[in-house]
């Protein structure tokens, strides 16, 4: 062996080619001296102890930069791995692990100021399992974002709100309503902090307030919306099903001042219906209020197109129930307990938002009780359309395919306007044939008239018969003209 | 349905100062929104609607005070009244409004009044009733005195109006308003002697601070 080491000139040691650990084969020193087997083993060993020590570490600065800058790229990838895919994804993983970390580190020094006041309120918190998705992250960003212009007073609301959202990690088992009540009460205690202490202005208040419900809420969400520990759920399928059994009812009989006939209004229903249903996709319950202003903006102006007149309460109430009976927006009890539950009071006791949420209640609550009387209509026949063995359509005249629904009746007023369409065109065919014809037989007409007047009067050159000298010599009238005047001679 | 948490008062959590939620209660047709409709474009202030006449406000100066009214319309048909408890929550002010026309449309108002009972403290809430559409005078089946006699018994603020000829109108609300700002200066002296005089001098929202 040495010899052959000697013959190539490369002064190594025996033991330094072997496996470090010593067990006989050889080393390698991009294996750190270890054999390929040995260096897994021992790799694999300090892996999981970097990795332990790594998502420790991680977790700990996560939640310290999370609550400051978060960075969503980076938390997103941390977040969502768990131990166990750590373990199952060891090897290939390590690149981007480091690189996480290395994130985290530079992330977390940015914030060095923040860090300190963080780790006074810092609770011993176990290991959350928290999902944050995109949007959470992005929320988090933009109101800390918000908050740096109010530079004091929105550290001091970022303490407080951080504050608030720990606590309420702690009071998920309590009841929804408790849960609930202490959302209100952070809500008015924040506004009062800022007014009495902070002393700012009323309408930025509520811009602030606007902005905190915005982040709470988009982060408890999903713990808050439609719990398990309520019938919430049970309710939004009974309101479902009881929408679904009422598909019935027409505007005619809610008195809805709404001709869908005009494309204008129906296209507004479209448009309410479109909003009333999109609320449910929003996370904030501003943004759900939001969604029901919109939606009964539409309803207004599809009244007014109607009816040639600002719409009042009395109109628009039968509308809205209509969209809703029309829409039968998913979850919609759900949202609207959300809403009742989690929104600051103030915008939903008083303003303009405030009111047509009532409204969207009050509908709600109609169609729970809706009865024949409320229909004007029998109670026999009530039954048997609630049944569904007949449907006030059928019944009301022959001609009710056409009126199925929306889309067949388009059809129909479409294939008319082609029909009618068509006609014209033919008309227009013959028209320009005549046309072309009448064009033809004007030319032929001009042609042959002067044909016949060339004919008639061919044209013939005549040399002159007289020269012009002679012009006086014939003047026959010559005598006619008084004789000259002579001169005369007056004596005198 | 939704549970009502708590009723915050005219100077809510956040923002706006001495906003008072008034209701109009009344059944169809007897001119509830020709009313507010009348009070709200008398102010060339304020900015008609565009497209509803179901949510107006309006600020209203009060001696050195002002406030802002936030009216909320209701639907009066007789099936929607199950439902128009929703419509009380929170709110700082009702008017019960009925056509002196109609026999049927008093009572009514009547009825509004026992269902606002139910859901908020009368004590908390100024309610005036107000006979609507005296321009038809020779159609009247409600007399003033009627309306006055139930008005007193029932401790409610009382007036005659006539959307139509905008008689009373302005009336109506300022009555309300003051009404209101004389509880809130009542309630604030309660606690603190001088808020009241705070409340007469600044902005009103300074109030707050000292009742709290």
């Amino acid at each position: 062996m040495s010899l052959k080491s000697e013959r190539r000139g490369i002064h190594v040691d025996q033991s330094e080619l072997l496996c470090k650990k010593g067990c006989g084969y050889y080393g390698n020193p991009a294996w750190q001296g270890f054999c390929s087997k040995c260096w897994r083993e021992e790799y694999h060993k300090a892996r999981q102890k970097q990795i332990q020590e790594d998502w420790e570490l991680a977790e700990r600065l996560q939640r310290e930069e999370e609550e400051a800058f978060a960075s969503s790229q980076s938390n997103q990838g941390a977040q969502s791995l768990t131990f166990s895919k750590f373990e199952e994804k060891k090897t290939n993983e390590k690149t981007r692990k480091v690189t996480t970390v290395k994130k985290f580190f530079s992330a977390s020094s940015r914030v060095g100021s923040k860090k300190a006041e963080i780790q006074e309120a810092k609770a011993p918190s176990p290991s959350i399992n928290r999902q944050t998705s995109i949007e959470t992250d992005r929320v988090s960003k933009e109101f800390i974002e918000f908050l740096k212009t109010f530079h004091k007073t929105g550290q001091e609301i970022y303490k407080q709100t951080k504050l608030f959202m720990e606590g309420m990690h702690y009071k998920r088992d309590l009841s929804i309503e408790e849960q609930s009540e202490c959302t209100q009460d952070f809500y008015q205690s924040v506004a009062e902090r800022m007014q009495t202490r902070g002393k700012v202005p009323p309408e930025r208040v509520e811009k602030i307030m606007d902005q905190i419900e915005k982040y709470i809420m988009t982060r408890l969400y999903k713990y808050v919306f439609c719990p398990e520990t309520t019938d919430d759920e049970k309710k939004d399928l009974a309101i479902q099903k009881r929408i679904r059994a009422l598909h019935w009812v027409t505007p005619q009989m809610l008195c809805v001042p709404v001709n869908e006939e005009i494309p204008e209004v129906s296209d507004m229903v479209v448009k309410a219906i479109t909003d009333i249903i999109e609320m449910d996709s929003k996370r904030v319950p501003r943004d759900k209020l939001a969604c029901i202003t919109k939606c009964s903006k539409h309803i207004f102006n599809a009244i007014k197109i109607t009816k040639n007149e600002p719409a009042s309460a009395d109109d628009f109430l039968p509308t809205l129930i209509y969209i809703v009976l029309k829409g039968n927006p998913p979850r919609l009890q759900s949202n609207i307990q959300y809403i009742t539950r989690f929104c600051n009071p103030s915008r939903l006791m008083t303003g303009e938002d405030g009111y047509y949420f009532t409204n969207l209640c009050c509908a709600v609550a109609f169609i729970e009780k809706l009865d024949a009387q409320s229909l004007n209509l029998s109670q026999e026949d009530f039954d048997r359309y609630m049944s569904g063995q007949t449907s006030p359509r059928k019944q009301e005249s022959e001609n009710w395919s056409p009126d199925a629904c929306l889309g067949v009746k388009q059809m129909y007023k479409n294939l008319d306007l082609l029909s009618q369409l068509n006609e014209r065109q033919e008309r227009v065919m013959n028209e320009a044939k005549k046309l072309e014809k009448d064009l033809i037989d004007w030319t032929d007409g001009i042609a042959r008239e002067v044909q016949d007047i060339v004919e008639k009067y061919p044209l013939e050159i005549k040399p002159p018969s007289q020269p012009l000298a002679a012009i006086d010599s014939e003047n026959v009238e010559n005598d006619k003209l008084p004789p000259p005047l002579q001169p005369q001679v007056y004596a005198g | 349905m939704a549970q009502a948490h708590r009723t915050p008062g005219p100077r809510a959590v956040s923002g706006q100062p001495f906003v008072f939620k008034l209701v109009l209660l009344g059944s169809g047709s007897v001119g509830k929104s020709s009313l507010a409709l009348q009070y709200v474009k008398n102010d060339f202030k304020s900015i008609l609607p565009t497209v509803g006449c179901a949510f107006f406000t309006k600020v209203v100066n009060v001696g050195a005070s002002s406030l802002k009214f936030e009216i909320w319309d209701t639907a009066g048909q007789e099936k929607y009244h199950s439902v128009c408890h929703l419509y009380f929550r929170g709110t700082n002010a009702a008017l019960l409004v009925y056509d002196v026309t109609r026999k049927d449309s008093f009572h009514k108002a009547q009825q509004w009044l026992k269902d606002l009972e139910k859901e908020v403290h009368l004590g908390d809430v100024v309610v005036m009733l107000v006979g609507n559409k005296t321009d038809l005078s020779e159609e009247r089946e409600v007399t003033f005195e009627e309306g006055k006699e139930f008005a007193e018994s029932q401790s409610l603020l009382f007036m005659e109006t006539s959307a139509k000829l905008n008689h009373q109108v302005s009336e109506v609300f300022s009555a309300v308003a003051q009404e209101l700002l004389q509880r809130e200066v009542r309630e604030a002296q309660a606690p603190q002697g001088d808020a009241a005089m705070v409340l007469n001098e600044g902005p009103t929202w300074q109030a707050k601070c000292c009742a709290h």
